[in-house]
């Protein structure tokens, strides 16, 4: 099945990519060969059942709710190669 | 000291009776590096004074009596685990000069042990590939045929063990990265159950499915690394409050009556003659231990490929969300918001792996959700229900873990499809969250080596080991000539 341009435009928004247009061509042509092998499941004949899963996640083994030391400022900004004393954006708000 | 395929109880004897110290030992790998790894390109960073650092700390506990395990024990890690201070980019431009602020729980254990960091192994681009040739850095080739992939995502840990130019690593495995890495390189890698090793500190890929386990020369050394690695761990909420047995009592007991079953599929059409001549020889070897083999079946397996692509791809195009150019990573340019993180993620991320995001984005999606990602998490339901019943008539599952041995580079980089199909014997392992090793058993007509998967009930490695180890104490493994 090909997928759309329109499709893999919409795709792009939801996954915050750009592609020129040789790259998009070239990725909508990958794409719908991917999407071709994951139709097969569609043959598959089982509904998911959401209480059969397990949930491994016991809440109650959550630390106490108390305050611990954190990571320092200085060492959290490290790899961000804009800072002030906070990450530094282009302006949002006009 | 002859470095070749020496194995980490041969190590620590070594370094106990003082024949060796630990600089010196790390000192004489780091020679091998030099030697071999510019046309191995096995590593992406290799930590050598943070290594003689390391050395000298182990060195002392040696002297004062207090060694462990790995006091000591050089090992190479997956440059996808964060270590405090040293650089670990995932292999990719979007994190090629991150340096974590912190370590990862298995480091941490490490730490505790008193290992020695060799340095940071090359990979695929945050694990999304099979053949380490999505990596942005270091492109490793398989050290039995240099012209060959060493299989992925994990291929630069496999290939510096198989090499000697680690005795042992780290590798992490969302769909079969350190088994089938290991299966071409000739060396033996343990997927945990998950739950098993605390994910803590490792970049994530797919949440539901990563999990991180030695890469060894044998399943006793991988049984000794993964003692060491494993447990309950606060920071990851997925990380299982269970024992945590020695993994080498069951090593050396005798596999008589042990029931091995051979699902069918995993033999079926597409797998090579080569791998499953050499996996049906190594099932009738342990049969002469007095295994016994059970046929059995796993219909479910015609569906896994999507299962797996769809889960693992949604949840990375969530995790791999995380990427804007702002906090860390690569930072694009633009004069608005939208523009930075669209401009950061197009020319920080490599084409597989928005590929991926892109295809799990399309299975989250509207109109999509219930078609693709709620069926494949059908299929998981039905996955595990099938191994469920394997396990009612078997102790262990024995399969190929790749249908094929290493192929050439540059053979399958262009069909995305066929890469992804290539990964059909490792997927449900990870998707219904087993533990399986794969040993190799055997070698190709041109020498490149076969590797088996024995998949084990969850929690129990001790016992899948004790297969691979009963396998291998009868086997005699090749080193490539490096």
């Amino acid at each position: 099945m090909a997928v759309e341009l329109k499709t893999i435009q919409h795709l792009c928004e939801l996954s915050k990519l750009d592609y020129d247009e040789e790259g998009m061509k070239k990725v909508m042509g990958e794409m719908s060969d991917i999407i071709d092998l994951m139709d097969e499941i569609k043959d598959f004949d089982l509904t998911y059942d959401d209480t059969k899963d397990g949930n491994e996640i016991r809440f109650g083994d959550t630390r106490e709710d108390v305050s611990e030391e954190s990571f320092p400022t200085d060492k959290l900004l490290s790899n961000a190669e804009n800072t002030e004393g906070c990450y530094v954006v282009p302006k949002v708000v006009e | 000291m002859d470095l070749i395929r020496t194995n980490l109880r041969e190590l620590r004897k070594s370094l106990d009776s003082k024949e060796i110290s630990a600089a010196e030992l790390c000192g004489e790998y780091f020679k091998r590096i030099e030697a071999v790894d510019p046309e191995l390109l096995s590593y992406i960073t290799v930590t050598k004074e943070k290594a003689l650092k390391d050395a000298e700390n182990a060195q002392k506990l040696i002297d004062e009596g207090k060694a462990t395990a790995l006091t000591g024990i050089p090992l190479a890690i997956k440059d996808n685990i964060c270590i405090d201070g040293v650089r670990t980019t995932c292999a990719s431009k979007m994190l090629e000069n991150f340096i974590p602020p912190y370590n990862a729980t298995v480091i941490e254990k490490l730490n505790a042990e008193g290992y020695v960091l060799l340095g940071r192994t090359s990979m695929d681009e945050f694990a999304m590939g099979g053949s380490n040739q999505t990596s942005a850095f270091a492109k490793t080739k398989n050290p039995y045929d240099l012209e060959c992939v060493p299989g992925g995502s994990s291929g630069g840990s496999a290939a510096a063990v198989s090499a000697s130019l680690a005795p042992a690593a780290l590798g992490s495995d969302t769909g079969g990265s350190i088994r089938q890495p290991s299966s071409f390189c000739g060396v033996t890698g343990i997927k945990p159950t998950y739950g098993r090793v605390s994910r803590y500190g490792l970049v994530a890929f797919a949440s539901s499915l990563d999990q991180i386990g030695p890469i060894c020369n044998d399943a006793r050394d991988c049984a000794v690394l993964l003692n060491a690695i494993c447990g309950h761990d606060r920071h990851d909420a997925t990380s299982a409050r269970v024992d945590t047995p020695d993994f080498t009592e069951k090593l050396g007991q005798p596999i008589k009556g042990m029931k091995i079953a051979l699902p069918k599929e995993f033999f079926a059409e597409g797998v090579d003659d080569a791998v499953k001549t050499a996996v049906m020889s190594a099932a009738h070897e342990l049969e002469k231990q007095g295994a016994v083999l059970v046929e059995c079946s796993m219909p479910g397996l015609k569906y896994a490929i999507p299962a797996y692509y769809l889960i693992a791809c949604a949840e990375a195009a969530s995790n791999l969300s995380r990427f804007d150019g702002i906090k860390y990573g690569f930072r694009g340019e633009g004069r608005t918001f939208e523009e930075l993180i669209r401009d950061s993620r197009s020319r920080g991320f490599g084409e597989e792996v928005k590929r991926r995001i892109l295809l799990g984005n399309y299975a989250l999606s509207s109109g999509y959700y219930d078609a693709y990602y709620k069926k494949a998490l059908a299929l998981k339901q039905e996955i595990i229900r099938q191994y469920n019943q394997i396990f009612e008539q078997a102790d262990v599952i024995l399969t190929p873990t790749a249908p094929t041995p290493a192929y050439k580079i540059g053979s399958q980089d262009s069909d995305p499809v066929k890469m992804y199909q290539a990964d059909i014997c490792t997927v449900t392992v990870n998707i219904a969250k087993l533990p399986g090793v794969s040993t190799t058993c055997g070698y190709t007509d041109s020498g490149l080596p076969v590797g088996m998967s024995i998949i084990g009930k969850r929690f129990d490695e001790q016992t899948i080991l004790q297969c691979a180890d009963a396998f291998e104490q009868g086997f005699s493994p090749v080193a490539p000539k490096l």
